[in-house]
């Protein structure tokens, strides 16, 4: 078992369903608290809503479950006015870069000091399958049966331009990393933002012609590229293959931070 | 220490069959009482860390574990004189 | 001193130390004042990017133990609805000071109005209930912000400063005491559940960092704090207490100031339009006009009413098209006369004498 100190035993299973990447992300969550030595009394973990969201809810800590969209605003408040607090903030595709891309960039921009967990599963799960900004071009989706027409949102890259201080991505196949990821955020002052490409079985992969779990992870992770790979592609002048998305640590670096643990 | 995997949380995903780099997990064909057709073990002497966690004191591989969406596997003890496969290595 | 500085001195008294706002004509002074503040003091101030932000952190910032407060005006208010709602649901004690302007939508945001009195307490979707104040001078700009606050934590609710812009910005003399008494939040016995009501249906409060792992969350939830969506039982259990907790407590928590009990004629009345008031009774010698000032305007006392034995009619000038003039309709059998007034102006006693006139 993972982490049992921090599972809310009476609360599993829980209701994510079968196959699930936010189950895998939490249990890489929880396994970087407990690398990092955290004291159940002092760390807090935030989210919205969605799948993503009720994570907290399985977590045996003090967790708030906010409005939608609105996680980091809360989370800035209770970093802000009690710094010695860990903040965890977990959040979805829809929740963070929809109605909540306001307060995304602009907690990106404070550098606030907390670690943001990014559930991307390119889909509205909780309400049904419905198109997210992250939803790729020509996916099908509830709202978009005719294919996606907007173009989608690149997570990782409005985090590095709006100036957090980590921000790295990863798949829900790339377990160990993920949970080095998770930890090196922790570990920086100032906002880290870690995105993880999870599988929605049951709303994305149905409409998108991966119907089982191993499918939509074998697509997961076939289509993920390590970021000095696409690097030295693009130094090479050689093609990057379409669809291919870049996983690893985008930036770390030293912003002036808000909310420094003293 | 052996590998088991909790019936009563499994949602037979079958994602530990998919990364497990030892190969030790195999699909399952009966269905359980939940409705769910669960993985089984299928070579669990190759399992690295069921062998030799004792050894080392720490989690080995172990990605099993980690990607498992339902938290449902888990290593125990085994108990005294249970049967169990090994592999020898010469 | 100025009204919105008086009310920012208030929080500071009565031990607020986070303010997280957004600016708005006409409360912008009370963010200055808390920017200048709160540092000295060893709070935090911090502009957040938009007003569900500002409600939001607020919110956030309670949850550690901080009194936690912000300002806005009418479209910032509006904004903030779903996270008072919030606040409401998973009973967070806040501050939220509305300096009401002319309304609807951008409105004339450097006039006064009372136009958001109905919207403080049906404004986010859902039943609940929550405590307003309406002050009608400087020092109660300072007084009402104290009492905000010990009423949020008592309660555990969001409470409500519904000033105005007159009130705002006007400037009188305010006598500052050296120490306020404070009543803090009751601590969440060991051993209790975190949204087990006591006696008074207000469940102990354990902020985060205790190790006390309290589940917060908007959903209806149980005792315990965790989501139980289908059971009618729970969410009945729940949104009850959450309005019975203020609504059982009315009389306790009224403040109300009545004059000439036993007069005909009775003007209801709070904030600004009580001064034109007391300015015509002082022009009368006769004590043949009452008068009910409410300082405490949610839950709304209907008990004060009663205190009028000999009323034959109620009048009641407001800064809107007749807002709170229909609690007190409901609640009494005698005519009850509104005096709107919308456009930015207070009621001028002129105003008043012919409305008495007309209604005697």
């Amino acid at each position: 078992m993972i982490a049992p100190d921090w599972f809310r035993e009476d609360r599993l299973p829980h209701i994510y369903c079968t196959g699930c990447g936010n189950g895998t992300v939490l249990n890489c969550t929880l396994a970087a608290v407990e690398e990092m030595g955290w004291e159940r009394s002092e760390t807090a973990f935030i989210s919205g809503i969605g799948c993503s969201s009720r994570a907290p809810g399985y977590i045996l800590a003090d967790s708030l479950h906010t409005t939608h969209g609105r996680a980091l605003a809360f989370a800035t408040g209770v970093k802000m006015a009690k710094p010695d607090l860990n903040v965890v903030v977990f959040t979805g595709d829809g929740d963070l870069a929809a109605i909540g891309g306001n307060h995304f960039i602009h907690a990106c921009r404070r550098n606030v000091d907390m670690t943001v967990v990014c559930m991307n599963n390119q889909i509205y799960g909780m309400t049904g399958g419905q198109g997210s900004p992250t939803t790729p071009l020509g996916a099908i989706s509830t709202t978009t049966p005719y294919g996606a027409s907007e173009p989608a949102f690149d997570l990782a890259e409005l985090a590095v331009a709006a100036g957090a201080n980590y921000v790295a991505r990863w798949t829900s196949y790339h377990v160990k990393e993920l949970t080095r990821a998770v930890t090196t955020g922790m570990q920086t002052p100032g906002l880290a933002f870690i995105e993880v490409r999870t599988q929605c079985p049951t709303n994305y992969g149905r409409h998108n012609k991966l119907r089982s779990v191993p499918a939509m992870i074998e697509h997961l992770r076939s289509h993920a590229m390590l970021v000095e790979k696409r690097d030295r592609l693009a130094r090479e002048g050689r093609p990057i293959p379409e669809g291919t998305f870049t996983v690893g640590e985008l930036v770390r670096r030293n912003r002036p931070a808000m909310g420094v643990k003293q | 220490m052996k590998l088991v995997i909790d019936e009563s949380r499994c949602k037979g995903c079958n994602l530990c069959v998919l990364v497990c780099p030892y190969g030790i997990f195999r699909e399952g064909t009966e269905l359980n009482s939940r409705g769910v057709v669960s993985p089984v073990l299928d070579r669990p002497e190759r399992c690295t860390n069921c062998r030799l966690q004792a050894l080392y004191g720490r989690m080995l591989c172990g990605v099993c574990h980690m990607i498992c969406p339902d938290q449902a596997i888990a290593w125990v003890e085994e108990r005294p004189f249970e049967p169990h496969r090994v592999e020898v290595e010469f | 001193m100025q009204g919105n500085a008086a009310c920012a001195e208030g929080a500071l008294a009565a031990g607020c130390r986070f303010f997280g706002g957004y600016p708005i004509t006409p409360s912008t002074e009370i963010a200055e004042t808390m920017a200048r503040r709160l540092p000295k003091m060893g709070g935090v101030f911090i502009s957040m990017e938009d007003e569900l932000a500002s409600i939001a952190a607020v919110i956030g910032a309670a949850w550690t133990g901080a009194r936690a407060m912000t300002a806005t005006s009418g479209p910032g208010f509006s904004l903030m609805m779903e996270n008072i709602g919030y606040a409401a649901m998973t009973e967070t004690p806040c501050v939220i000071v509305n300096v009401q302007r002319g309304g609807p939508s951008t409105g004339q945001p450097t006039r006064a109005a009372q136009g958001d009195m109905l919207q403080c307490r049906f404004g986010s979707h859902g039943d609940y209930s929550i405590i307003a104040l309406t002050p009608n001078s400087v020092q109660e700009m300072f007084d009402l912000t104290v009492k905000a606050f010990d009423l949020a934590d008592r309660f555990r609710v969001p409470t409500f400063l519904m000033a105005d812009e007159i009130v705002g910005h006007m400037r009188e003399r305010v006598t500052i005491p050296d120490a306020v008494d404070v009543t803090s939040r009751r601590p969440l016995a060991e051993g209790c559940l975190p949204f087990e009501a006591g006696n008074d249906g207000v469940p102990g409060f354990a902020p985060f960092g205790l190790g006390r792992s309290v589940h917060v969350t908007g959903l209806t939830h149980d005792e315990r704090g965790y989501p139980d969506t289908t059971d009618p039982g729970a969410h009945d259990r729940l949104v009850r207490r959450l309005v019975a907790k203020v609504e059982s407590a009315r009389r306790d928590i009224a403040d109300y100031e009545v004059t000439n009990p036993d007069a005909e004629t009775v003007f209801v009345t709070y904030g600004p339009p009580s001064r034109t008031v007391e300015q015509v009774m002082r022009d009368r010698p006769d004590d043949s006009i009452g008068h009910l000032r409410l300082r405490v305007v949610w839950p709304f006392p209907e008990f004060a009413l009663q205190e009028f034995g000999n009323a034959k009619v109620f009048l009641m000038p407001e800064l809107n098209m007749g807002q709170m003039v229909r609690e007190v309709q409901r609640h009494v059998d005698q005519p009850v006369i509104p005096l709107e007034k919308i456009g930015g102006e207070l009621h001028t006693p002129a105003e008043l004498v012919r409305a008495l006139e007309a209604h005697r």
